[in-house]
């Protein structure tokens, strides 16, 4: 599903993010990425979703080498990959059922469409009841859950989670885990970039580390460190 | 995949969350091009009496008492046949002191005037009041001396080519303030515009993530732009119309009786400021358009 080829990328500042990074992912896996902060997780999933372009090597996404695809090509990757990030970036002016709404309107889904898929998937995440509430007036915990149904409603057969539980607390975060692995269950592949030793060790999924922008280990029912 | 309902949607909701900025975009249009269309009234009408002044310029050639009638009528149809002349009248001696006593009515002067020692003359309008040296030259000869029959050419010579400076010299001016106000007006509509779209990157950025077009995220914020940019003209030509109707038009009316000038942006009988309130209108709308496509730009680039 997801493969990395020889993929180094180096920022304008000639700072080098990753260094020949070789990956492959599968269809349906759960892959932690995981390596302390300036490690090069997050830049992992920037190039999956070409928010920014590689300095060498190729990325192959559904067989697909992304690197060379035309900027009017990008929006309908993305519609194949959903992300979920640390800050949530959820509309503050928008209701939790605007907000995942929104994910459908701008790739230009019918109405009846959207009155059908949004309380499905925000069942799906549990937040049936908080539909027409404001992001500022639910939890941290749910915030993220708004996220996910915001990046699952499309049912993209690719999930990236940037850090997903940095904000939240070890049992909110758990809940997060569980959702994650549900939709993992369904099929959709997920990949997870984290720091949190805690996550990782209970879930016992395939682990990838990275140490100053290198691959330094993949192992398939990893621990967060040795 | 154009989506009407949507995009009309978005931009009216946009502009409703985000009133005190779009508030702001449409005030900053509306005072703007308020100033560039007054003061385009303005430079209109001074122009305008300048050409007015120019258009009043002639050349009075006086002729000598002994001119044969043969050289008389030879003079006329020769100068007649020039391209610059739009009229000639020939004054004679007797036109000449008639006016001369007109005009010094109940003067101590007519009584010292004995006889009639006033010349017979041609007076000449101009269609180019800029050639006017050019036509007063054309009554001298190889040596400098003026043409036989001729005593003296009379056309105001230092005042004709300082009122020609002083056109052209205002003239640049105006063009140049025009320009300015215009380069003001768009950087100043420029900026409230970004703003309102930096006010938003967020949502661009969600957009851009979840996979919609750079065209899907473009059309709201130029429609919004352009709601702007038509709302705020609109309102600028309506003050200005109120300004123009009930307070400008005294001004061109002072004007239109004491100095003959035709040429006025309001009471003129060509549609001056029609055209000043049609182009506002559009250049409001332009600028919006343009504004906001470029504005995006930055923020569209995820």
């Amino acid at each position: 599903m997801i493969e990395f080829r020889n993929v180094t990328k180096i920022y304008a500042d000639r700072t080098a993010a990753l260094k020949d990074i070789n990956l492959t992912i599968k269809k349906g896996e759960f892959v932690f990425i995981v390596g302390p902060s300036g490690s090069g997780k997050s830049t992992l999933i920037k190039l999956l979703i070409r928010e920014i372009p590689v300095t060498n090597g190729a990325i192959y996404v559904a067989g697909r080498n992304i690197c060379n695809l035309k900027t009017s090509r990008v929006p309908q990757l993305r519609r194949n990959i959903g992300s979920v990030f640390q800050d949530f970036k959820l509309l503050p002016n928008k209701t939790v059922f605007e907000n995942v709404a929104f994910a459908l309107e701008v790739i230009g889904r019918p109405a009846y469409v959207i009155k059908l898929q949004v309380p499905q998937v925000l069942k799906l995440v549990g937040l049936e009841h908080k539909m027409s509430s404001y992001p500022h007036q639910i939890s941290a915990g749910e915030q993220q859950r708004v996220s996910i149904a915001r990046a699952f409603v499309n049912r993209p057969p690719i999930l990236l989670a940037d850090e997903p539980t940095g904000n939240l607390d070890p049992v909110t975060s758990e809940g997060i885990m569980k959702l994650l692995s549900r939709i993992n269950l369904i099929g959709t592949t997920v990949a997870m970039a984290t720091h949190d030793k805690n996550i990782v060790n209970s879930m016992r999924r395939r682990v990838v580390e990275l140490e100053e922008g290198e691959l330094i280990r993949d192992q398939k029912r990893g621990v967060y460190g040795i | 995949m154009f989506r009407p309902r949507y995009f009309f949607g978005e931009t009216f909701t946009g502009m409703r969350r985000n009133f005190l900025m779009f508030f702001t975009a449409i005030t900053t249009v509306a005072i703007t091009l308020f100033i560039v269309g007054f003061f385009l009234i303005v430079v209109y009408d001074i122009q305008g009496i300048l050409t007015s002044i120019k258009s009043q310029v002639e050349v009075a050639v006086y002729l000598r008492d002994n001119i044969t009638d043969e050289l008389k009528t030879y003079l006329e149809s020769e100068i007649k046949g020039w391209d610059e002349v739009a009229e000639i009248t020939y004054v004679s001696k007797e036109q000449a002191l008639e006016k001369f006593r007109k005009e010094n009515e109940g003067s101590e002067i007519l009584k010292e005037v004995q006889g009639n020692p006033l010349p017979a003359s041609f007076e000449l309008e101009l269609k180019s009041p800029e050639k006017v040296e050019q036509i007063a030259l054309r009554f001298l000869d190889k040596d400098g001396n003026f043409i036989e029959g001729v005593d003296e050419v009379i056309y105001g010579q230092n005042y004709v080519q300082k009122l020609f400076q002083i056109t052209a010299i205002t003239g640049s001016i105006a063009f140049l303030i025009i320009i300015m106000l215009l380069l003001a007006t768009v950087v100043l509509i420029f900026n409230t515009i970004r703003l309102s779209i930096h006010a938003r990157r967020k949502e661009i950025e969600v957009m851009k993530l979840v996979g919609a077009t750079n065209w899907f995220v473009r059309i709201p914020f130029i429609f919004e732009g352009f709601f702007e940019g038509f709302i705020g003209s609109l309102i600028s030509v309506v003050l200005l119309y109120f300004m123009a109707n009930y307070l400008l038009i005294r001004g061109e009316k002072a004007i239109a009786d004491t100095m003959h000038v035709k040429e006025l942006a309001i009471l003129g009988s060509n549609s001056v400021i029609l055209y000043i309130y049609a182009g506002l209108i559009v250049l409001g709308g332009l600028i919006g358009i343009f504004s906001s496509t470029f504005a995006l730009k930055r923020y569209i680039k995820i």
